[in-house]
């Protein structure tokens, strides 16, 4: 297979070599010390890396890249291992390249409305740098109080807000990344349209296979006005759905559309997180419209009156930003929540079109109960993102193979439904195998081409994203 | 090996919990720092999952280097999602490690002394005659902070820490004890919070050793709003110190004495003015667990354990004199994320009139005390300290308070150390000064 060999241990000279970059205090490879980097937030795929290096700049990464490029080790980053796909996981050995100590933000530009930042700054501390300016990073995905805008960049991040805003994509103006030979380079124009190939496009959403990008420049945008926040009981997700789909179609563009079902609202409802959603509810729908204070009230009464047409038992305004925030926290930490399900879970990531978003969830149910599984549904359902979460304990070899099934069919039926396999979590190691569901053999031939030409040594990031045979059926 | 690690297998569902969602790591004072995810709490929590799963052995270096540069301060808790009992967990997994013969030198020393009051008492008292020469400010002007000699200067600046404030009249006198019936203010009005209930003063043993004055602010305030303060003989360190380091045995040993003693005054309510002694003291349930005699004990005593901000910092709280400071309040990571509570302790500052209260950043962030960690951990713990100091600073502040013993000594050292002439106190000590200012105490 292709990969360092999992037994023998890095060459001294590249030790010597990375220590030379880094100082000593900053690269591990105790073997004991390296079992807490074997996985990310996605448990299922395991497998410790030869070491972890932690450069603080542009230039010791770029050192350290150059060094593990001379060497033939393959280079893994890994941001703050909040991922949901493993692609942060050194599967087939390596080195693990941090960027927790990456965290300055260079510049904040608050009349050209851009920022320069860091790769390990956390989105969280992003927007709080830029609050006092009135402005905001507007991707916002769940984990935004942990995860890092490098991350961000690999996985092309959504999050609830991006039904209005765009995923991380539309936000990302420059990079400056170290190739996977070590080299430095700008991607993108620095605040200016470049034209020609949009590389810095080409390289959000690479999951780290091209290399790592150290440097962000993101555009930024004026904090909404005023926000109105509705939270909607239903009870039945289907119902839920339907409303979705009757709000959209109405031609409002609403900033947020969550769907938490039972499970979910029950999970967060016992966390430090609660926000008083009803746990005898079969759904909750959270509706959020923003930007300038007139007709948001309208927009607000309007969405209102789709729901209550949909079947919704209870229409709730959130009153204050307090309450509105506890809605959001509510919602945001839902995924971390589930551990009070059960010890271990898949979390799905797929898109839908939003009309089939009724009868989709309804063939989850099924394929659930089928399988007898739990199945805790939070999602993004503005833009038909579904996040199903079935939930399982490990220590049972059977159950995990009811849901590596079950998770197979679920996909299935999201695809036929005319979806795609990940939303915003990334393929990663998960979704490899489910690559052909929705690439063509000639895209999955000018997606090794693209890859061959970032990283012709194939050392970045190895066994993610593209299927190459070793992937698990 | 086994029957140790059948230890944390008991705590396996508790370990379980953790989805890996890694929402805690911006929370943690030792990752934010380090940036390493095995000085995280997902991490510390993936060494205790891995030593269950027999993958790793508890007297692993790389697990007992992690585990003990934990600060025990529990921030994680309060962002899980999925309320994974990280403290109670690290107890566990750190008397495996004690007992697999990985704890250090001074971990077993500090608990040894803390829980013998053959010991402790003789300490105390040269401490205390130490700290009344006033070589320790000396000392802690001339030592150099390298090395060795760094460490000597935080622990004796530590000592020194607990000097009284000088913005502060003195206390009557330095360790006088209140007894049972001491009537400290006879024009008490009837209308006031406590309405007689006899209330006990937790005294603790650093506390009572060497900032009794605290205890003696607190029995006073207590006093002063309605409550009959008890005397109880009998009761000792809370056991906190032992339960931190793997001493999970002396703990419980502790927490049996405390509860006969509290058991024998029959307090209504147990006022506690250290926040690591009432975090641990609300925990004597889950450490007398499976205790068939103390169980039921334990959650009695538990029950009736209250910070003494949890009585005062409400709205019947009596009103003293004008005390006119500029104050800035760090939360104690025991107060804030073991026992939940941050608005009391404002709202008991926000009740002296005249007192100007001013945030501070990081307020929630531990202050690198965490026992003896600056003396353990002297690089990680300085830097640490040096940050909480760094933000008091710009408060402009005249005095930080905060209520805890371990966190007033850190950072009073830190204060001396940056030669900032900032006063550190107990909240309680003001509400007790603006009390005799205003005349409440005739």
């Amino acid at each position: 297979m292709d990969g360092n060999d999992l037994t023998e241990p890095l060459p001294l000279q590249l030790l010597r070599d990375l220590q030379a970059a880094v100082g000593t205090d900053w690269i591990f490879s105790d073997p004991d010390r390296m079992v807490v980097y074997e996985t990310d937030a996605q448990t299922a795929h395991s497998q410790a890396p030869h070491a972890v290096v932690l450069p603080a700049t542009t230039e010791e990464a770029s050192e350290v890249v150059h060094a593990l490029h001379g060497h033939g080790i393959l280079m893994i980053p890994r941001g703050a291992g909040t991922g949901l796909s493993g692609g942060a996981v050194a599967l087939r050995g390596g080195v693990v390249v941090g960027t927790s100590r990456m965290t300055g933000i260079l510049e904040v530009d608050h009349e050209n409305r851009r920022a320069l930042v860091q790769c390990g700054v956390l989105n969280n501390d992003l927007n709080a740098a830029v609050a006092p300016y009135g402005l905001h990073y507007a991707p916002d995905p769940s984990s935004q109080s942990a995860c890092t805008i490098g991350g961000n960049v690999a996985e092309n991040s959504g999050g609830p807000h991006c039904l209005k805003y765009g995923v991380t994509s539309r936000y990302v103006t420059a990079l400056r990344v170290v190739l996977p030979d070590g080299r430095v380079t700008w991607l993108g124009g620095q605040g200016r349209e470049q034209g020609a190939f949009d590389l810095a496009g080409l390289f959000v959403g690479s999951e780290g296979c091209f290399g790592l990008a150290t440097e962000v420049e993101v555009a930024l945008l004026p904090l909404p006005e005023a926000a109105r926040t509705l939270l909607v009981i239903f009870e039945t997700i289907e119902d839920a759905g339907r409303a979705v789909t009757a709000i959209i179609s109405r031609g409002l563009l609403p900033a947020a559309l969550e769907i938490v079902d039972r499970n979910t609202i029950r999970a967060v409802e016992a966390s430090i997180f609660a926000a008083g959603y009803p746990t005898d509810a079969g759904a909750a729908l959270v509706v959020e419209f923003d930007g300038v204070e007139a007709g948001l009230e309208r927009h607000a009464e309007e969405a209102a009156r789709c729901c209550l047409d949909a079947g919704a038992r209870e229409v709730r305004h959130a009153e204050s930003d307090q309450e509105r925030m506890a809605l959001w926290k509510g919602r945001k930490k839902a995924f971390g929540a589930m551990g009070r399900l059960a010890p271990d879970l898949l979390v799905q990531d797929a898109t839908v079109p939003r009309s089939r978003l009724p009868g989709v969830l309804a063939r989850i149910s099924e394929i659930a109960r089928r399988y007898d599984l739990q199945v805790a549904n939070v999602f993004h359902a503005g833009d038909g993102n579904l996040h199903p979460n079935l939930v399982y304990d490990r220590r049972d070899p059977e159950e995990g193979r009811r849901v590596e099934q079950a998770s197979a069919e679920i996909m299935k039926v999201c695809v036929e439904a005319g979806g795609t396999i990940t939303g915003e979590h990334g393929v990663g190691v998960d979704k490899r195998k489910y690559m052909h569901l929705v690439f063509s053999p000639a895209e999955l031939e000018i997606l090794r081409g693209v890859k061959q030409v970032f990283d012709p040594m194939g050392l970045c990031n190895p066994g993610k994203v593209l299927p190459d045979g070793q992937e698990a059926p | 090996m086994t029957h140790l690690i059948r230890e944390l297998q008991k705590r396996e569902e508790k370990l379980f919990h953790c989805v890996h969602c890694g929402f805690c790591l911006p929370a943690c004072p030792t990752y934010t720092r380090l940036g390493d995810e095995a000085d995280s709490p997902r991490g510390r929590l993936h060494f205790m999952r891995a030593i269950v799963e027999g993958r790793l052995e508890p007297d692993s270096p790389a697990v007992t280097r992690h585990l003990d540069r934990c600060l025990g301060c529990r921030a994680c808790e309060s962002v899980c999602p999925s309320g994974v009992e990280y403290g109670q967990l690290l107890e566990g997994a750190r008397e495996v490690v004690a007992r697999a013969g990985g704890a250090s030198f001074l971990t077993r020393l500090l608990p040894a002394v803390m829980g013998r009051p053959v010991l402790l008492r003789p300490a105390m008292l040269l401490a205390r005659i130490v700290r009344g020469t006033g070589i320790l400010d000396r000392a802690v002007r001339r030592l150099s902070g390298e090395g060795w000699s760094g460490q000597v200067r935080l622990g004796l600046g530590m000592m020194a820490a607990t000097s009284p404030p000088r913005l502060l009249s003195r206390s009557m006198s330095p360790n006088e004890l209140l007894g049972p019936e001491e009537k400290m203010d006879a024009e008490m009005p009837g209308e006031t919070m406590g309405h007689g209930t006899r209330a006990a003063v937790f005294k603790g043993c650093v506390q009572e050793g060497l900032l009794g004055r605290v205890n003696h602010a607190t029995a006073r305030v207590l006093n002063a709003n309605g409550f009959k303060v008890v005397d109880v003989p009998g009761q000792g360190c809370c056991g906190a110190v032992h339960a931190h380091t793997g001493g999970l045995k002396g703990a419980r040993e502790l927490a049996r004495r405390n509860i006969r003693a509290f058991e024998r005054a029959g307090a209504g309510v147990v006022a506690v003015n250290a926040a690591g002694c009432g975090a641990t003291m609300k925990e004597y349930p889950h450490l007398l667990g499976d205790d068939p005699e103390y169980g039921t004990r334990a959650r009695d005593l538990a029950a009736r354990v209250r910070d003494i901000s949890e009585i005062l910092g409400t709205a019947d709280v009596r009103v003293g004199g004008r005390l006119p400071m500029r104050v800035t309040y760090d939360a104690p990571c025991h107060l804030l994320h073991a026992q939940r509570i941050s608005a009391q302790p404002l709202a008991m500052l926000e009740s002296v009139p005249g007192l100007e209260l001013v945030p501070l950043r990081g307020h929630e962030e531990c202050c690198g005390g965490a026992g003896v960690y600056g003396i353990t951990h002297p690089e990680l713990g300085g830097r640490i300290g040096k940050d909480k100091v760094r933000a008091i600073v710009s408060t402009g502040a005249q005095a930080v308070a905060t209520g805890n013993p371990g966190c007033m000594m850190q950072i009073g050292a830190g204060l001396r150390m940056a030669g900032v002439a900032v006063d550190v106190v107990h909240p309680v000590e003001l509400l007790d000064e603006s009390y005799r200012r205003g005349g409440l105490y005739r």
